[in-house]
C-alpha cells in the first residue's frame, strides 16, 4: 500500500481547507457585495430625493422644471404617475450612451411643486457598480490566494523543523541492531514529546539488548559449561571401549561414541554462533576461493563417496575476497558439506565461482525448501538427517558479519546456494 | 615414559592415566597449581599435560615457570578454551601442543607420543612394530625391509593404529583423527573403512601380519598376535 508522509498529510488538509473557504467564499462574497451596493444605491437614490425636496421645491416654477428636464438626464420630474410613496424598481433599459440595454436603478417619489402633484423619477445605472464588484472580487480572491499560499509553505516549513526531531528517531531505530552493540543516539529535543518518545524508546532498546545480551551470553556459557561433562563423557566412553565388550555392549558403546561427538559438534557449532554474535572474528584478509576448494577437495570428495557424489568444480574465473580466513573456511565447508549431506545416490554438486559469487549447486530432494525457515537455528528440512540445523544458521552469521548476501535458489532439480560477496 | 597430568578435574586425569598405563606411559597427576610446581621442582618428565584453568592459578604460569627454570619438556595444552588468542599464547610461551576438550584419549596418546619423538630426536625417527618400520623424517613405511606405497592418509592412519596398540579406537575416533582442522564438521565416518581396507592389503602384499582387528559395532583395534 501506498503510503502517506506525515508532511504531506498536515499540508494536505490545509489545501483542502483552503480550497472549500475559496469555493465558498467567492461566491458569498460576491453577493454580499452585490447586496451592499444595492443598498448604497437605494440610499443614495432616497438621499438625492430628500435632498431635491429640501433644496428645491420652495422656488420651483412651472417651467423651471421644464428646465431641470431638459438639463438632467438621470432625475426627471414627470407629472403624477399615481405614486402615493417611494418605491424603487431594478430594470433593464436602454442606454442612449452605450446604445444597448444596462441595468438600471429607479425610483418613483410623490413631490408637491407648487401645490401640484408630481413624481419625482431617478436612475442610476449599476452597471458601474457592477466592474466595482467584479474588481473587489479579483483583489479579494487574490489576497486569499495569496495569503493561503504563503499559510501552506509556512506550515510545510515549520512542520518539517517541528517534525526534525520524529524523523532523527525514526532513522535511529530503523538503523538499530539488537545483536550489534551500537545503541541508538538520539539527539535532545525541546519539545516534551518528543523527548517522552525518545526515554521510552531508550528504555526499550537498552532493555531488549539486555535481554539478548543475557540470552547470547547464556547460550554462550551453557555450551562453555558443557565441555567438562562432556569430556568426562568423552573419556569415560574411550576407556569403557577397552574393557573387552561382547557384542552387544560394543554395539551400545559405538553408538554412544556416535552420540557423543555428535553432541560435541553441536556444542561447538554453537560456540562459534556466539563466537560470531560477540564479533570476536575481527582480522581479515586476502583469500583465494579457487584455492581453498581445491586444497580440501579431497577431504569432501572422501565424504561424498558412500552417496557416489560426482563433485565439479566450474572455476571460470579466480575469486578473490576479503575475509576473515577461519570464518570464510567455516562459511564453505558449511556450504560444502551441506551440499553433500542434503544430496541424493549417484547426485552430484557443482561449485562455481562467478564474479563475486560463489555457488553450490546440488542434487536431492526435488521441491523448493521452505526459505523462510531455511537459515533459522535448528530447522532442518529432514528430521532424521544427521546434520544439527546449525550449519545454514552459521552461514547466514558470517555472511551477515561480511555483509554478504546468501541466496537459495531451486532450478532445473538443483538446490542452489549461492554466496555474493 | 613418565608424564605429569596438571589437571584440576580428577576423573579426566584418572582417565588418561588408565588409557596409557597398558601403552607404557607412567602418569603422574597434579590437581593445582601448587602441587604442580611443587612436582616440576623436584622430578623431570617427558611430557606435560596441562589444562589452563585450575582453582589456584592460571596454567600460563606454569609454562612461564617452566621457561624460567629452563626445563626442557614438552607440554601439550589440554584446555576447554577454544579460540585464537589462547592458542597463540599458549605456543609463544612453550607450549608444543594444544588440545581442546573435549578429547579422544586416543588422539591425545598419539600425539604425546610425536611430542616425545621430537623432543628425543637422536639422528632417526622411527618407530618400529615387529616388520613394520616407519620413518617419521621421509614418511616412508617398510615392512620386511620391502618398501609400502602408502597415502599420507594411510600413513596417518598406520600412526594412530600403531600408537594406541591394543586399545579398541571407535570409528568416529579415527575419523576425528584422519580428519585434523575438519573434525568438527563431520557427521559422517563411513570413510575410514576405505583407508582401513586399503592399509590392510598393502601390508599384507609386503607380507606384513594383520594386526588390525576388527571390533564389531565399536571399530577397529591394533593387536599384536
Amino acid at each position: 500500500m501506498n503510503k502517506k508522509k506525515l508532511l504531506h498529510k498536515t499540508t494536505q488538509s490545509f489545501l483542502i481547507y483552503a480550497v472549500i473557504i475559496l469555493l465558498v467564499s467567492a461566491p458569498a462574497f460576491y453577493f454580499v457585495s452585490q447586496w451592499l451596493y444595492v443598498y448604497e444605491t437605494e440610499e443614495v437614490l432616497l438621499m438625492h430625493k430628500g435632498e431635491f425636496l429640501k433644496e428645491s421645491r420652495k422656488n420651483f416654477t412651472e417651467a423651471d422644471i421644464k428646465l431641470w428636464n431638459k438639463y438632467n438626464r438621470d432625475v426627471v420630474i414627470v407629472p403624477d404617475m399615481g405614486v402615493t410613496k417611494d418605491s424603487i424598481v431594478g430594470k433593464m433599459m436602454f442606454d442612449e450612451t452605450a446604445q444597448e440595454m444596462e441595468p438600471f436603478y429607479l425610483i418613483y417619489a410623490p413631490v408637491d411643486i407648487n401645490g401640484k402633484r408630481y413624481t419625482y423619477t431617478e436612475k442610476i445605472n449599476l452597471l458601474e457598480m457592477e466592474g466595482m464588484v467584479y474588481s473587489v472580487a479579483f483583489m479579494f480572491l487574490f489576497i486569499i490566494i495569496i495569503l493561503l499560499i504563503g499559510i501552506i509553505w509556512l506550515s510545510k516549513r515549520t512542520s518539517v523543523k517541528l517534525w526534525q526531531p520524529f524523523y532523527n528517531t525514526l532513522h535511529q531505530i530503523h538503523d538499530f541492531e539488537i545483536d550489534k552493540n551500537k545503541t541508538p543516539q538520539f539527539p535532545e529535543t525541546n519539545i516534551d514529546e518528543f523527548d517522552r518518545l525518545n526515554k521510552s524508546l531508550l528504555l526499550l532498546t537498552e532493555k531488549n539488548r539486555e535481554i539478548y545480551k543475557n540470552q547470547r551470553e547464556f547460550v554462550e556459557n551453557a555450551a562453555h559449561e558443557l565441555q567438562t561433562p562432556l569430556a568426562l563423557f568423552q573419556t569415560k566412553i574411550d576407556t569403557l571401549s577397552q574393557l573387552g565388550l561382547n557384542e552387544e555392549q560394543s554395539n551400545l558403546v559405538g553408538s554412544l561414541s556416535t552420540d557423543v561427538s555428535r553432541l560435541n559438534r553441536l556444542n561447538k557449532n554453537l560456540l562459534l554462533l556466539s563466537k560470531i554474535d560477540n564479533e570476536i572474528y575481527f582480522e581479515k584478509n586476502d583469500i583465494v576461493i579457487n584455492d581453498y576448494i581445491n586444497k580440501h577437495l579431497d577431504f569432501f570428495t572422501e565424504q561424498a563417496v558412500s552417496k557416489k557424489l560426482s563433485i565439479i568444480t566450474e572455476f571460470t574465473l579466480e575469486l578473490q575476497i576479503k575475509g576473515n580466513p577461519a570464518l570464510t573456511e567455516v562459511l564453505i565447508n558449511n556450504l560444502f558439506l551441506n551440499a553433500i549431506r542434503h544430496n541424493e545416490k549417484n547426485g552430484k554438486v557443482i561449485i562455481r565461482t562467478l564474479e563475486n559469487e560463489l555457488q553450490f549447486l546440488n542434487t536431492g530432494g526435488k521441491t523448493l525448501l521452505n526459505i523462510d525457515k531455511l537459515f533459522n537455528r535448528f530447522s532442518k528440512s529432514n528430521p532424521s538427517s544427521q546434520g544439527n540445523g546449525l550449519g545454514l544458521a552459521i552461514i547466514k552469521k558470517i555472511a551477515e558479519l561480511n555483509q554478504w548476501e546468501v541466496q537459495y535458489n531451486f532450478e532445473n532439480n538443483l538446490h542452489i546456494f549461492s554466496v555474493r560477496f | 615414559m613418565k608424564i605429569l597430568i596438571i589437571e584440576d578435574e580428577q576423573e579426566i586425569a584418572l582417565s588418561i592415566k588408565n588409557y596409557f598405563k597398558d601403552n607404557g606411559v607412567q602418569c603422574e597427576t597434579a590437581k593445582n597449581y601448587k602441587q604442580a610446581l611443587n612436582k616440576i621442582d623436584n622430578y623431570d618428565y617427558d611430557c606435560i599435560l596441562l589444562d589452563l584453568m585450575l582453582p589456584d592459578g592460571d596454567g600460563f604460569d606454569i609454562l612461564k615457570e617452566l621457561k624460567r627454570k629452563n626445563k626442557t619438556e614438552g607440554v601439550i595444552i589440554i584446555s576447554a578454551k577454544e579460540n585464537l588468542e589462547t592458542r597463540i599464547e599458549g605456543f609463544n610461551l612453550g607450549a608444543d601442543d594444544y588440545l581442546t576438550k573435549p578429547f579422544h584419549l586416543a588422539e591425545l596418546l598419539v600425539r604425546m607420543q610425536a611430542l616425545i619423538r621430537r623432543k628425543n630426536f637422536k639422528g632417526n625417527n622411527n618407530v618400529v612394530f615387529n616388520e613394520i618400520k616407519i620413518d617419521i623424517f621421509s614418511k616412508s613405511v617398510t615392512v620386511h625391509d620391502q618398501k609400502l606405497d602408502l597415502t599420507k592418509k594411510e600413513l596417518d592412519l598406520l600412526l594412530f593404529l600403531i600408537g594406541n596398540e591394543d586399545k579398541v579406537l571407535s570409528k568416529g575416533t579415527i575419523a576425528e583423527h584422519l580428519s585434523g582442522d575438519m573434525a568438527d564438521m563431520l557427521d559422517n565416518h563411513d570413510f575410514i573403512y576405505a583407508h582401513i581396507k586399503n592399509l590392510k592389503k598393502k601390508i599384507h602384499q609386503a607380507g606384513g601380519s594383520d594386526y588390525i582387528k576388527t571390533v564389531y559395532g565399536l571399530g577397529y583395534k591394533w593387536e599384536n598376535e
